[in-house]
């Protein structure tokens, strides 16, 4: 069987089945459309980390771009929601093309200067100067498109794309050219590819889930601060599930995200100084023991993890 | 064959600062020649490599191949109009299989080729053995003829070698001498920077001698030995006379 | 208003350099972003505010304790974490997320022990510091209040911390450019490799500089009660980001840049609370990505950092 094939039978359908079965048995559905909004965050940061090496520290912008871009044009236009959620996507997509130049920077200036661009978004998104517009630091609140179930089904689907999008990675030439940008830009270079561009398209590719990702949690919450779609937490995360799980394979982030996540509602919610304080030294252990994340394991035993 | 050179390199300039690293270089290549590129330590050899596959842009002079100017385009676009060069410290593509680095190189080469291709290129650089394993695995000498190998696949008509022979025991030498002479035969034009003269002596049909950034002579090495300027350059002035 | 500002910029922006400066000499020698850098400053705040409420120490000792206590924390925590860090592939990267973790724990753990609310220690006490020295340097008793430069009147902590700070600008300098450890630890910051070969030992001098950077942390958290107001356990996030934005305009490496970006920094944000004052908050990430963008080696820098 082809190994597209195999991937998509071992991780994208039966994610896609339980959590399409899950509402139906398990009644809190924000805890279930939090855990898809994550599993898509953290192919997100796959796409760009695991590919190509460069860590969005900023990845937060995305989201929040996203989130805003839908509310502005429910606010405003009074859009129907997949036509807001469309433009939710191309504002970060934007907002990923205005960032471009970052990529002249190496390793830590790029994260730093892009965790600056989310900051800045933020504080121009949030500013009381723009109240008019994006109704500043009062946040927004969206009457009239209110339908969680909908907004569950998009963000299911949304996430099935996301998941076949990481599978042609993992098995295309494309990936593979990502994955030698991140080994060795020169020697890509002298391989025939298009460093610059093919980085750039990785780049708009990951903002592109970030923005769906934000705009279909504004569709769902209909209610949120800007604190709440720019908070750092979401890229933390991200990361932090995307690199427990193992980077460049799909099924990584996934376990990334059902692991820590899970923990994380299952425990962490009621005592949160506590599992902070667990959550931080996972996170050392991680980086010190397994930086290459849950199936680096695995595939040190040999097996072609999907 | 065309009897216009493939390439030709006029007064080619390149400062890192205030250091002239080239400083007016000239010299053609034919298709199918092996041109040896020689001299002593800071002349220039590797720089001159890595201004004409795109590294760097030249500050001075012109490069051209098969008539066009090509100075200052970006790396990949040099490798689709069919330029390739090895390094000088392999860089193969550590996490990938060996495979994997000669296949991502045929994808985005020039031609696109198939993958029967990569097959006959890992054995023709004995790396059938390794084809599976991360590059990383590999001891130097292999990740040189993976390096190759990722050169040749993308179809280069101009090839240009950065000291391949060092760390080669000598039936290696005579193979990988015998495998570049063959390329010469297909029609590929060879620049060869080397500094162990048998094997140069070996595969070259004419060399040229560099000096800060200069050629101080063209010729057969053989003429190049008996050279006073040469003599002087590599080994002082003592010697010269 | 304009001399006012610019006047508390440079007070306010050279307390930036002397945050940044820790940052600057950890990032330099060892290319780890200290994400938790912030909340080292926090832990020097709060053992400044202990030391204070607990056994009445003045905040003017309370430097040379926190200084000394964390030197000795940052040597095993560097031999802990580092090496093992710098052995993976992309230790650059890899080091924002350990540090990040750090700074979890250290935040957590903080908050655990400390509690949430805000504690501060009365500016009264630096200005008793400052009062002393002046009657020293001119022979008759000084008030202890508002110091005036130039017509206009700074609390006497700003005038305390922005002294202090360029005192220890000035023996971080001496310490780099006329110790014989600090001319290994320039060649570590130049070439790790290098200094490796020329049979430096790398680990021992990276040690001592990341305890030296925790060090310093610590003494600008003894003056963070009186230059950001009150201090909480969540303090360290927003101040490890400005920190980077300080250390990013004035160049890596070199303590004079560190210097001149805390002050580039401290009065733009001056202007911007003066004349666009809702604006004043995107100062420091725009002033970071236009440096990034235009100049990536920083004002004073040699180094540049190209992908």
């Amino acid at each position: 069987m082809p190994r597209v094939l195999r991937h998509a039978l071992l991780v994208l359908l039966p994610v896609v089945a339980v959590f399409a079965i899950l509402p139906g048995v398990y009644s809190n559905h924000l805890l279930l459309f939090n855990f898809i909004v994550f599993m898509m965050l953290a192919q997100g940061v796959n796409v760009i980390y695991g590919f190509t090496g460069y860590l969005p520290f900023g990845y937060v912008g995305f989201f929040g771009a996203g989130a805003y871009g839908f509310s502005l044009m429910v606010l405003h236009l009074h859009a129907p929601p997949l036509a807001a959620l469309l433009v939710g996507a191309a504002a970060a997509v934007t907002l990923g093309l205005l960032l471009t130049p970052l990529f002249r920077l190496s390793g830590a200036y790029f994260s730093i200067a892009n965790l600056a661009a989310a900051l800045a978004v933020f504080q121009v998104v949030s500013n009381p100067a723009l109240e008019e517009i994006t109704k500043g630091p009062y946040g927004i609140s969206l009457s009239g498109v209110f339908n969680p179930t909908l907004a569950y089904a998009t963000a299911l689907t949304l996430l099935a794309a996301t998941l076949a999008l990481v599978i042609y990675l993992r098995n295309s030439h494309f990936g593979m050219a990502l994955q030698a940008i991140r080994e060795d830009p020169i020697s890509a270079g002298m391989a025939g590819i298009n460093v610059v561009r093919e980085r750039i398209i990785a780049w708009l590719l990951s903002a592109l889930i970030a923005g769906f990702a934000g705009g279909v949690f504004a569709w769902y919450v209909s209610v949120f601060y800007p604190e709440t779609v720019f908070s750092g937490e979401f890229t933390i995360f991200a990361i932090v599930f995307a690199l427990f799980g193992g980077n460049a394979t799909v099924i990584g982030p996934i376990l990334g995200v059902i692991i820590l996540y899970g923990i994380y509602n299952a425990v962490g919610i009621s005592t949160p100084q506590y599992f902070q304080l667990i959550y931080g030294a996972l996170i050392m252990g991680l980086v010190l023991f397994l930086p290459n994340g849950l199936v680096s394991l695995l595939q040190r035993w040999g097996i072609d993890v999907p | 064959m065309s009897l216009d050179p493939l390439l030709t390199v006029d007064g080619l300039v390149k400062r890192f600062g205030g250091f002239r690293a080239l400083d007016g270089l000239s010299f053609t290549l034919k298709a199918g020649e092996i041109l040896g590129l020689v001299g002593p330590n800071g002349s220039g050899k590797t720089t001159c490599i890595n201004v004409i596959s795109g590294l760097y842009t030249p500050d001075g002079g012109t490069i051209r191949f098969e008539g066009r100017p090509i100075g200052g385009l970006a790396s990949h676009r040099l490798v689709h109009l069919g330029i390739n060069r090895t390094f000088q410290i392999p860089r193969p593509f550590l996490g990938l299989s060996v495979r994997e680095n000669v296949e991502i190189a045929t994808a985005y080469g020039r031609n696109r080729r198939s993958a029967s291709d990569v097959n006959t290129l890992l054995s023709a650089l004995d790396l059938v053995a390794f084809a599976e394993k991360p590059a990383g695995e590999l001891n130097s000498a292999h990740q040189k003829m993976l390096d190759l190998a990722r050169a040749l696949a993308t179809g280069p008509r101009l090839l240009l070698v950065d000291e391949l022979a060092a760390g080669l025991n000598p039936a290696e030498l005579e193979r990988v001498g015998a495998k570049l002479k063959e390329l010469a035969q297909s029609g590929i034009a060879l620049l060869v920077v080397e500094h162990l003269m048998g094997f140069m002596d070996q595969i070259t049909d004419r060399v040229i001698v560099m000096n800060a950034g200069k050629e101080i002579f063209e010729g057969s090495l053989a003429n190049a030995v008996r050279n006073a300027q040469v003599v002087e350059v590599f080994l002082g002035g003592a010697y010269a006379a | 208003m304009l001399v006012y500002s610019l006047l508390a910029g440079l007070l306010f922006g050279l307390y930036f350099s002397l945050i940044g400066l820790g940052l600057n000499l950890v990032f330099g020698v060892m290319r780890i972003v200290n994400l938790a850098h912030g909340d080292i400053l926090m832990l020097g705040a709060f053992l400044a505010f202990w030391l204070f409420t607990l056994f009445a120490i003045n905040p003017v000792p309370a430097i040379a304790v926190a200084f000394a206590v964390f030197v000795i924390v940052g040597l095993p925590l560097y031999y802990l974490l580092v090496p093992r860090l710098l052995r993976a592939k992309d230790p650059e990267m890899l080091s924002f997320i350990l540090f990040f973790g750090l700074s979890q724990v250290i935040e957590a753990a903080a908050t655990i022990a400390f509690g949430t609310s805000e504690r501060s220690i009365p500016g009264g006490e630096l200005g008793a510091a400052i009062a002393a020295v002046a009657r020293v340097f001119t022979g008759h008793a000084v008030e202890n209040g508002p110091v005036e430069i130039f017509g206009q009147t700074f609390p006497a902590a700003w005038v305390a911390s922005g002294l202090a700070s360029g005192f220890a600008v000035l023996l971080v300098y001496i310490y780099l450019y006329r110790t014989k450890l600090g001319t290994l630890t320039r060649a570590v910051m130049v070439n790790r490799e290098e200094a490796l070969a020329t049979g430096i030992n790398v680990h021992r001098v990276s040690a001592i500089a990341f305890g030296i950077g925790l060090g310093l942390a610590a003494v600008a958290g003894v003056f963070a009660p009186f230059m950001l107001g009150s201090i909480t356990p969540a303090m360290g996030a927003e101040v490890t980001v400005t920190s980077f934005a300080v250390i990013v305009i004035g160049s890596l490496g070199n303590p004079l840049g560190t210097v001149l970006g805390g002050v580039i920094y401290g009065v733009s944000y001056m202007l911007m609370q003066s004349y666009y004052s809702s604006w004043a908050n995107l100062l420091p990430y725009v002033l970071l990505i236009a440096i990034l963008l235009v100049r990536p080696s920083g004002l004073l820098g040699r180094q540049v950092r190209r992908a």
